[in-house]
């Protein structure tokens, strides 16, 4: 009890408080863009909360990370364009109800399930996270390999279309990782003599570059492709939907919630993940299922509260055993790595009056929510209108100075250049880029307790199997690999089929 | 661009790239001594790792062209390609990038933040409004001096030539 009180007590002192409403306010911003998700918005945030003490830097991080994944829904409502992929199912029903004039209530509702579905999975979060650090307390070298193993299986998830892809992305992460001063035995590594390469790619610069720099080289490419959107929705405000609308709809809330919570617990799945199926479950659901698609309200509640469920649920596996789910939570977990609280078991532990100090501020932070797009959002219909290759110019001096702010070193600048056009190539090259982060994060932990384990067992091997979680985070491995690969062989197959379908109908 | 092609092209230049950095590892970072595995072990594997993957993501692309050599190009992978706009924007990109880091050390934050804004408006983006250009710089250096240097306290870069601030 005074641990809460102290954690209240911090949380609420006006820095705090004004911390995570500035990053919901930045999250709901860069959320609504098309184009600028929030996680290129957390990659910019992050080198600003060096300076701050803990309690703001955590309510800034995790603020503009669930101002971000509500933000989504406007330009989803309003333009029929997901402003982040977690909104991807919101456009299908929500850019109907705007064709058919009630664009006020689908961006009313997707507020309040939004922040019905955040809420609920925080809950469920306080619940589960204490839990799973607990076992998680008795994991040693072994365990924590085989975990981070498991982790690194997510990639498939990850991947997009080509598993291979998705590892060749996973090795390069790795391998990035690997440069610098051996943390172990103090062996240079591929640093070519240099002192500045010693310190190794920081990973924190190696965010700013894959997100947010291929965001500006290709907002400058669509403005000289003469790319705009327009923007058509001046009378728009948030209307909230009735009592009985709600109450109609409250039970899809809860299972879609639970949905969402269930998806963002599992590495590698998220937000676009947990709202396309809840949406699926909401359309299989419906006593009229004909009117999803013509732009059902339900079409809306359903991966709106999911989308944001997935944050509580994705806090699971990042507090309790230091695993994120996908590039928001790594970035997270920097921010909470570097004013020294490092997520897993021992947080809970070393830290609780902070653990307390985060759930408040992802309660201020859905209240933050809640009544800045009700009154504001007007503000947020205007910020479409901001050309993007003006917001990319102003993405660039983010970059420069986020990349100098992590070390005070202008070296960080020019290796942000370098890795942002070579993510940039990649991302052309249809690699993709979030496995390259797992990769980095995880990189060092895999390596090092890997190692550690042969020592401390003399260099047998027999070591790796000689533990039940370890076995059985291995199996779970392997499954997440078989399930995708069956997936994804299903999917060519009826690809293939379909084609020589077309082709005979051709001739 | 074909898909085939592409896969060639991406599988060719990380496999040498994957050879090149197994090589590199295994002639510069020690094997290690003791029990375990020393501090070349993980690049160099994963170095080999890089390798097979490539290769198989080049034979892939050279299957994709056996079955793809009778049937058209479809508009979307040409639109994947990477076009003269776009190498243009990542070379502007990548020079702005470097020329406001050094910028940065010899100028100051301030300077160098005004002067890569107005030739980024101006040079990359050939926007030749003076009001959108002089607002944006003023705006967004001011901005920056103002948030990061003085209300969060930020170090920001004095410049070894010029300081201003």
């Amino acid at each position: 009890m005074d641990l809460l009180l102290s954690a209240l007590s911090v949380a609420l002192e006006p820095t705090a408080v004004l911390a995570v409403v500035i990053g919901t306010f930045l999250g709901l911003v860069f959320g609504s863009i098309p184009g600028l998700t929030f996680t290129v918005a957390l990659a910019l945030v992050l080198p600003v909360t060096f300076s701050l003490a803990t309690a703001p830097a955590i309510g800034l991080l995790l603020g503009t990370y669930i101002g971000g994944m509500t933000g989504g829904s406007v330009s989803a409502i309003l333009l029929g364009i997901p402003g982040t992929p977690s909104a991807a199912a919101t456009v299908i029903d929500g850019y109907q109800l705007t064709r058919r004039g009630k664009a006020s209530l689908a961006l009313g509702t997707a507020v309040i399930v939004s922040s019905f579905g955040g809420l609920f999975s925080l809950f469920v979060m306080i619940v589960s996270v204490d839990l799973v650090a607990r076992m998680a307390l008795h994991f040693g070298p072994v365990e924590i390999f085989a975990l981070v193993l498991f982790g690194l299986s997510t990639i498939c998830g990850l991947s997009e279309k080509s598993l291979v892809r998705g590892l060749i992305a996973g090795v390069i992460g790795l391998m990035l990782m690997t440069i610098g001063l051996d943390e172990m035995e103090g062996v240079q590594r591929l640093t070519f003599g240099t002192i500045t390469l010693q310190q190794g790619v920081n990973l924190l610069v190696a965010m700013i570059a894959l997100f947010a720099v291929p965001h500006v080289i290709e907002a400058f490419a669509e403005y000289y492709r003469g790319e705009h959107r327009h923007v058509d929705a001046a009378d728009v405000t948030a209307e909230l939907p009735s009592f009985r609308v709600l109450r109609s709809n409250f039970w899809l809330m809860v299972r879609c919630a639970f949905m969402g919570t269930g998806i963002g617990a599992i590495p590698g799945t998220g937000g676009p993940i947990a709202a396309f199926l809840a949406y699926a479950h909401a359309k299989r659901s419906s006593k009229d299922s004909s009117q999803f698609g013509r732009g059902a309200l339900a079409g809306v509640v359903a991966p709106e509260t999911a989308n944001n469920a997935v944050t509580g649920g994705a806090m699971i596996p990042l507090l309790s055993l230091g695993i994120p789910g996908d590039p928001a939570t790594a970035i997270v977990l920097s921010g909470l790595l570097i004013h020294g609280l490092v997520p897993g078991p021992m947080l809970f532990i070393e830290h609780p009056g902070e653990i307390y100090t985060i759930y408040i501020a992802i309660i201020i932070a859905y209240i933050a929510v809640l009544g800045i797009q009700l009154l504001g959002i007007r503000f947020f219909v205007q910020m479409l209108r901001v050309p993007a290759h003006l917001l990319g110019v102003g993405i660039i001096v983010m970059c420069g100075f986020g990349a100098f702010a992590i070390r005070n070193s202008v070296f960080d600048v020019y290796t942000m250049g370098i890795l942002g056009v070579i993510a940039y190539a990649l991302m052309r090259a249809r690699i993709p880029l979030t496995p390259i982060v797992l990769g980095l994060v995880l990189g060092p932990t895999l390596e090092r307790e890997f190692r550690t384990a042969l020592i401390l067992s003399e260099g047998s091997y027999g070591v790796f199997f000689s533990s039940v979680p370890a076995v059985i985070f291995y199996l779970l491995a392997v499954t997440v690999i078989v399930v995708h690969f069956v997936g994804q062989s299903r999917s060519a197959r009826a690809m293939k089929q379909k084609t020589e379908q077309q082709q005979k109908e051709a001739v | 661009m074909h898909a085939a092609h592409r896969d060639q092209l991406v599988g060719s230049l990380l496999l040498i790239f994957g050879a090149i950095w197994t090589a590199v590892v295994y002639l510069t970072v020690p094997a290690g001594f003791g029990d375990g595995i020393g501090p070349r072990a993980f690049p160099l594997g994963l170095g080999v790792l890089l390798v097979i993957l490539s290769a198989m993501l080049l034979i892939s692309g050279f299957r994709k062209n056996r079955a793809n050599a009778d049937m058209p190009e479809d508009s979307e992978e040409i639109d994947a390609a990477m076009t003269r706009i776009d190498l243009r924007m990542v070379g502007s990109v990548f020079v702005v990038i470097m020329v406001y880091g050094f910028l940065m050390e010899k100028v100051g934050f301030v300077i160098a933040t005004l002067l890569i804004v107005t030739s980024t408006l101006w040079l990359v983006l050939g926007i030749r409004r003076p009001l959108v250009i002089g607002a944006m710089a003023v705006g967004l250096t001011g901005g920056c001096w103002l948030v990061f240097g003085k209300l969060l306290g930020a170090y920001l870069p004095p410049g070894t030539w010029i300081s201003l601030f």
